[in-house]
């Protein structure tokens, strides 16, 4: 495999920066070069955030080049959205559906648009795949809602193609949190996967 | 995954570990044997030095953040005088700071490895301006190495210290947001026993009038020596192992990328499928090596410079043609963007146009198509934390001047202050700037309590200023504005941390990395320098801040109010990690009559507002417990959760 590019976007405080963290580290123990970037803006607290993870033979940039992503990977709903010309046609979306409104939003100087019209962007105009779901929800069902990102990464495991082995990521994921939120993780990363193949009929 | 800091201090050479390139520089730091470290933070330098705090003790060298980048760059300098391997790291505005100090020293040189590493941001992403530090390095003659990844910036760096006392001459290691930012797989060196051993090193300073003190006489001599030497790293720079020639030989085009433009020129390559190029890949964009340019120039039709911001190497490499009567088309930012970050996109466009090639990407058809989705995505800017004390002071101050104040601010967290529904920011230059423009907007508009003339009128000008922004080039602005009869208010924001870069302790904390130091009270520091009115208030108390900042308004002459509440970051990060709990609010239903002043005015990003029901609602997830909405909504409306939550 030359390269494979990952798209993660969400909203400052969500566990952004820790899941590219954990897919790298996933890369690197199964052999690939990695290159991974992020950004640090103004404190990013609260905004929008976005970071990359890019493995394969040949990587060089630490950024994916837009309409060159295989996939998103995406906390936030309308932030999916904000990266999409970084996704290659035909790609895949996995997010979690679970809206958090801006603060813009609630004075009532800017909308928040219906969750279908997301979906219908990605899949009209990028021909991409979406796998939407709550993923809080799935999160608070293991345990907890810190457990959201595991979760999605769970999910992503699943997409066809995907060059991670799942035993790797859940290597990194279990070595990563806490020794007593192990389990809630391993059954978060079960629900996403669930989650997952359910959605692609797999 | 172990973390990141034991990574950096690991003992296992051969190992390949995933860093974040300012990691990577620190490792490279410590396998040079570094004694000596001070650095002010600034993003995005920052995890440098957070990591340098993090291991030093173990690793024996003396670590201090400063209180600004002269100070710093004093520190170290001074150190590398006394024969120790010193570094000292800033943002690229930083350098303007250290500037003074830094281009009046550079002819003393060092004795020690002397490397000051300097992060750009191109495209700006927490900064006020895009200046490209290569520019200084021109300026002072002082060579620019510049990594291109990760990997690269660890052997780098160890080299840039070799370089240094090779030629008793500093080096400044150039990254951008995008290679400090960048993560990839580095491999562990070997580490010096000193530093395995955790050895403090101490130096020896020998004296040298004729050499450290840089009156005229001895000044006059020391210019021609660093031209002199600069031309001697030129040389040198022919052979280092960061500056190569790739790719066909034979071709007639050839493509020179400095720096990190490099990854982006190979990605681009490989995505066009082009082979039949040669490319120079250049670590040292200051000086330009000529014989390496000779050698590349040899056979070549056509040249581009792929590189990001000014046109550095470009200028030289076409001075040097130009000297050498080579008369090929050498392109640059006429194909390049002269503003703004380099990006695949732009290598891509650029090489495509210089090739006659088509994009790998429509990117008209792309951009058309993002535009639409765009207009679906409402915006989203940081936003101060809930229960952040900075809201409650703008809060007050706002309503303290009925909103008919000035309001010049600062860089810190709290700049975002500027952000509806607070509007409470009107100006921001640089770090520490905003006390000398309230004076000069006072004196410009009423004039000086010590003038005759003094138009008079009311004092409208309020400045906030951070606590490590106060200690950094707040001091002097302070003296001018209490010396000179200012009549403004300011207010200092004293969160006890510097916040936006990362929680680093300042005089205000009073910690510092080694333990205890000691805490400089700015309200102490204010009543020294004579202000006319001193005051210390609470901000999660409303009330008395919103009355205290009235009452400092009234007094004639500069008023300082030091409005002193630690971060909410920063104590909802320790008491998470103690497994405290915090309160949690929740909106009364019965109370709350729709009036959205809590959104309208206040902002708290916990607090949403529900459509339906048409009442404010608080995200429990999100609320970090000040209470500062039940002290500002007319109705009552907002009341702590029985028991609390985490
Ligand atoms: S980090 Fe601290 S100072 Fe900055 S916005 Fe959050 S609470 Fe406020
Ligand atoms: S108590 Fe109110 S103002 Fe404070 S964090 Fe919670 S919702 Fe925000």
């Amino acid at each position: 495999m030359k390269e494979y590019s990952i798209v993660i976007t969400g909203v400052g405080g969500q566990g952004v920066l820790t899941a590219a963290n954990i897919l790298g580290w996933a890369a690197l123990n199964a052999g690939y070069n990695v290159r991974m970037g992020e950004v640090h803006g103004m404190s990013q607290r609260f905004g929008s955030v976005v970071s990359y993870v890019r493995f394969g033979e040949d990587v060089y940039g630490s950024m994916v080049p837009e309409g060159k992503g295989d996939v998103i990977l995406s906390f936030e709903p309308v932030e999916a959205l904000r990266y999409v010309n970084h996704l290659k046609y035909g790609g895949m979306a996995v997010v979690n559906t679970k809206p958090i409104v801006p603060v813009q939003v609630s004075m009532g100087k800017a909308s928040y648009p219906e969750i279908e019209e997301i979906r219908a962007i990605f899949e009209k105009d990028w021909g991409a795949k979406w796998i939407g779901f709550n993923a809080e929800e799935l999160a608070v069902k293991a345990g907890h809602v810190i457990t959201t990102n595991t979760v999605l990464i769970g999910a992503l495991t699943q997409i066809p193609g995907f060059p991670l082995g799942e035993e790797h990521v859940r290597e990194v994921i279990a070595l990563s949190v806490p020794p007593k939120a192990v389990d809630m993780n391993m059954k978060a990363f079960e629900l996403g996967v669930k989650a997952a193949r359910e959605i692609l009929k797999l | 995954m172990a973390k990141v800091t034991d990574m950096v201090l690991w003992d296992k050479p051969g190992e390949k570990v995933l860093l974040l390139g300012n990691q990577a520089i620190a490792r490279g730091a410590l396998e040079a044997n570094i004694a000596v470290y001070a650095a002010y933070p600034g993003t995005p330098s920052s995890e440098l030095t957070d990591t340098m705090a993090i291991v030093a003790k173990k690793a024996g060298v003396y670590m201090e953040y400063s209180a600004n980048e002269k100070v710093a760059f004093e520190t170290a300098l001074a150190a590398a005088w006394s024969g120790l391997r010193a570094m000292t790291a800033m943002k690229h505005v930083g350098l303007n700071v250290a500037a003074d100090t830094f281009l009046s020293s550079v002819g003393m040189g060092v004795e020690g490895g002397f490397v000051i590493m300097v992060a750009d941001d191109p495209s700006m992403w927490s900064s006020q301006n895009e200046q490209d530090t290569r520019v200084y390095g021109k300026f002072a003659n002082v060579p620019v190495l510049e990594p291109s990844s990760p990997q690269e910036a660890k052997e780098m760096t160890k080299y840039a210290f070799e370089l240094s006392e090779k030629f008793k001459h500093f080096v400044i290691l150039r990254t951008t947001t995008r290679s400090s930012h960048a993560r990839g797989g580095v491999e562990l060196g070997e580490l010096p026993e000193e530093i395995k051993a955790g050895k403090r090193k101490f130096g020896k300073f020998k004296k040298d009038p004729n050499r450290f003190v840089d009156v005229p006489s001895n000044a006059r001599k020391f210019h021609p020596i660093v031209l002199e030497k600069i031309e001697k790293i030129r040389e040198e720079f022919n052979e280092m192992p960061f500056n190569w020639i790739e790719g066909d030989e034979k071709a007639k085009v050839g493509i020179i990328a400095p720096g990190l433009s490099y990854a982006y020129v190979k990605e681009a390559l490989a995505w066009l499928g082009v082979e039949n190029v040669k490319v120079l890949k250049l670590g040292t964009p200051f000086p330009v090596p000529y014989g390496l340019l000779e050698r590349f120039f040899d056979g070549l039709e056509k040249v581009l410079i792929v590189e990001e911001l000014e046109p550095v190497v470009e200028e030289q490499v076409k001075t040097w043609a130009y000297d050498r009567q080579i008369r090929i088309p050498i392109h640059g930012k006429d194909l390049v963007p002269r503003v703004y970050e380099m990006t695949t996109r732009r290598a891509v466009t650029a090489i495509a146009k210089f090739l006659g090639l088509e994009t790998p990407v429509d990117y008209e058809e792309l951009d058309s198509r993002y535009e639409k989705a765009l207009k679906l995505v409402p915006p989203r800017p940081p936003s101060l934390c809930p229960a952040c004390p900075h809201r409650n002071s703008f809060y007050a101050i706002k309503k303290a001047t009925h909103s008919r104040g000035i309001y010049p601010s600062d860089i810190g967290c709290y700049t975002l202050g500027l952000l509806p529904p607070l509007n409470a920011v009107d100006t921001t230059v640089a770090m520490g700037a905003s006390i000398g423009i309230a004076h000069g907007l006072e004196i410009a508009q009423n004039g000086s309590l010590s003038e005759e003339a003094r138009k008079g009128g009311k004092k409208i000008v309020v400045a906030t200023i951070g606590d490590s922004t106060f200690f950094h080039t707040g001091l002097p602005a302070l003296a001018n504005a209490i010396y000179n009869r200012s009549n403004v208010l300011v207010v200092v924001l004293d969160n006890l941390v510097t916040a936006m870069t990362g929680d680093q302790p300042n005089p205000s904390t009073g910690q510092t990395p080694h333990g205890v130091g000691k805490r400089i009270p700015i309200e102490d520091v204010a009543k020294a320098m004579g202000a006319d009115f001193v005051a210390v208030v609470d901000p999660y108390d409303i009330k008395k801040t919103y009355e205290t900042i009235k009452k400092a308004l009234e007094v004639e002459g500069v008023s300082v109010v030091v409005s002193r509440q630690v971060c909410a970051l920063y104590r909802v990060g320790q008491m998470r990690r103690r497994g405290e709990k915090w309160p949690v609010y929740y909106v009364d239903e019965e109370a709350c009559t729709g009036c959205k002043i809590c959104i309208n005015a206040y902002g708290c990003p916990a607090i949403y507002w529900d459509a339906e029901k048409k009442q404010a609602r608080i995200e429990p997830s999100m609320c970090w417990g000040c209470g500062g909405c039940a002290q500002i909504c007319p109705f009552g409306a907002f009341k702590p959760v029985e028991g609390g939550d985490e």
